[in-house]
């Protein structure tokens, strides 16, 4: 009984944190004259640009899904933020000052569980109530004054360039490559907006697994997702990568490191080891999207990580239809040394399972054929043929199917 | 930072440069595009090719109204370690053409291509039987979107010939574009002729 009023003062202390910060208030907005006012302007504008995004997705029982989990975590805040899932393959959540949250489809891959995501929003929620953006926007502010310089320099340039053209169309041209170099400079610019500072980061940490804890979630899934994207860095296939440390998104400007880990480690010596780790309402959510997700990792060609995010994937023994075949893609498209007899392998597996993509069988055809067995060739161009007689690609294993036999 | 840092000197870099390159009139009429492949245009094209830092080598790109509203995109003669779109970061590789590609590694040279250009949700459709310059080829369409979400469409065409790998890719935004010059694009894809 003791123990767990201790436990219940831990939890309650975790998520309200140092009474010295400022903390936002539920349901508030700034005056549009103040900077913080300025701040929400600008986010209020990014926000409509990730309503019309062809990267949002739009399926709905995943975002009531995030949505919930970030609501729990949220509390008082849950009607302050919006939540927009969006399909990009790179570990990523961020909350912008006006509460407009952005969920990357990398970090809902790579977290194993809904206590993860509660622990990564919790993060997020953390910097949002204690206002970070603003502490890092008024630090930086001359940092800001910096990229909107060099953004009206690269303009100049542009307008020069383009003044030079001999045609309207070329002039168009110009400066259609000037405005995509000014949305390089804005992302810069956005770094320096939500690269927070150290002291900023693990309180948001402290926060965030205190928010979690608070909400029922198993607390020890805080070192477990940082301690992931570490070992999923060093698995980069990229020197510069490994070196560059994990992120706990792309704007993040420190690595979390084992100082980091660390200090929540001694965090969670206060609380009980127990709550709820969701897995299973989180894999349900997340199952729809893992082959396009998967697909859309691969796109990144960095194969070291993506096989690494697919053995955390694989580990529960779950969905191996489908992890096996990307396990398959990751090394037929890196190609390295012995790939090729992994990816066979992987494909052998994932045909085992009902829930295997049937493009395993033309994969695994395509790669008997490379391997000179031709018989392998023709059952599994067989197989493909039968199960999808009507793929759009038909033709052309029916047409491969034909040249074994004709031996051309 | 030093993500973003990298790719952004080298497109300043390779901006400043295309300060001095210029857009050519590709006017109606036989069009060289590289060494190996050779179309006829049905009207006035610029040739855009040195302004689109992010091509590969071996690709020409003509546009009548500028690369967002129509872009048709010539690669010739690729070989094994060439590429439709470059990289500038060696942390950000683009797809490559590979030796002994089967025809579904082709089509997935294209659209992961595409997809590197910055399109997004690229997928291409209706593989069919083609020929191009004479050669076997797979023809194909293919949708996509702008990341701010503008609806595109694409057609194109693509063959290996000899271990080299021969390609025409014309993408433009779905409302008006697309349609509007897609006879003149099919006329150029029916001329091209093989020449490498």
């Amino acid at each position: 009984m003791r123990a767990g009023l201790l436990a219940a003062v831990a939890v309650a202390s975790l998520a309200v944190g140092s009474a010295a910060q400022a903390q936002r208030l539920a349901g508030v907005r700034p005056d549009l004259a103040s900077d913080e006012g300025g701040l929400w302007s600008v986010s209020d504008k990014a926000e409509i640009g990730a309503r019309q995004s062809a990267e949002l997705d739009r399926d709905p029982a995943l975002n009531a899904y995030v949505r919930d989990v970030a609501c729990k975590v949220a509390r008082d805040h849950c009607a302050d933020i919006r939540v927009y899932v969006m399909d990009r393959p790179f570990f990523n959540a961020s909350m912008a000052p006006n509460g407009y949250t952005e969920v990357w489809s990398g970090t809902l891959l790579r977290a194993a569980d809904e206590a993860q995501l509660a622990f990564i929003l919790g993060h997020e929620i953390s910097h949002f109530d204690r206002n970070h953006s603003l502490t890092s926007w008024r630090r930086r502010k001359s940092t800001a004054n910096a990229m909107m310089v060099l953004s009206a320099g690269v303009a100049v340039v542009g307008v020069a360039a383009a003044s030079s053209a001999h045609t309207y169309d070329g002039a168009s041209s110009i400066m259609d490559a000037t405005r995509g170099l000014i949305d390089v400079v804005y992302l810069a610019g956005m770094a320096s907006l939500f690269g927070f500072d150290r002291a900023n980061e693990l309180e948001a940490d402290r926060l965030g697994l205190g928010r979690a804890a608070q909400a029922g979630y198993r607390p020890a899934a805080a070192t477990e997702i940082w301690r992931a994207q570490m070992d999923e860095t060093q698995a980069s296939d990229f020197k510069r990568v490994r070196n560059s440390g994990a992120r706990t998104n792309i704007f993040a400007s420190h690595p979390v490191d084992a100082e980091r880990i660390q200090a929540l480690q001694a965090d969670l010596k206060a609380l009980p080891d127990a709550g709820a780790p969701g897995r299973a309402r989180h894999r349900t959510a997340i199952r729809p999207h893992l082959a396009a997700w998967l697909r859309d990792d691969l796109r990144r060609r960095d194969f070291g990580q993506t096989l690494h995010l697919i053995d955390r994937l694989a580990r529960d023994g779950e969905d191996l239809g489908v992890l096996n075949f990307y396990r398959g893609e990751a090394y037929r498209q890196r190609r390295g040394d012995g790939d090729l007899a992994l990816a066979r392998e992987a494909y052998l597996a994932a045909a085992a399972y009902s829930d295997a993509p049937v493009a395993v069988w033309r994969e695994l055809g395509d790669l008997r054929r490379k391997e000179g067995d031709p018989a392998g060739a023709k059952a599994a161009y067989d197989n493909y043929l039968t199960k999808a007689p009507a793929a759009e690609d038909a033709w052309i294993v029916q047409d491969s199917l034909n040249s074994l036999t004709s031996g051309k | 930072m030093r993500f973003v840092t990298r790719p952004l000197a080298a497109a300043l870099v390779a901006l400043a440069l295309a300060g001095c390159a210029t857009v050519t009139a590709a006017p109606a009429g036989r069009f060289q595009a590289g060494a190996g492949q050779e179309v006829t245009l049905g009207r006035m094209w610029s040739d855009i090719t040195p302004i689109m830092i992010n091509r590969g080598k071996k690709v020409r790109v003509l546009s009548i109204d500028g690369p967002l509203l129509n872009a048709l995109y010539v690669g010739s003669g690729l070989v094994p370690g060439d590429n439709i779109v470059r990289s500038y970061v060696k942390e950000r590789p683009t797809p490559l053409m590979r030796a002994g590609m089967s025809a579904s590694e082709r089509l997935e040279f294209v659209s992961d291509s595409v997809a590197a250009m910055g399109y997004q949700r690229v997928e291409l459709v209706r593989p069919r039987a083609a020929l191009l310059g004479g050669a076997p080829g797979v023809r194909f369409d293919l949708n996509a979107s702008t990341s701010e979400g503008l609806g595109i469409k694409g057609t194109g065409v693509v063959a290996e010939v000899s271990g080299k790998l021969y390609l025409t890719v014309y993408l433009a935004p779905a409302e008006h574009y697309f349609q509007a010059s897609l006879p003149e694009v099919e006329s150029i894809l029916a001329s091209a002729r093989i020449t490498g």
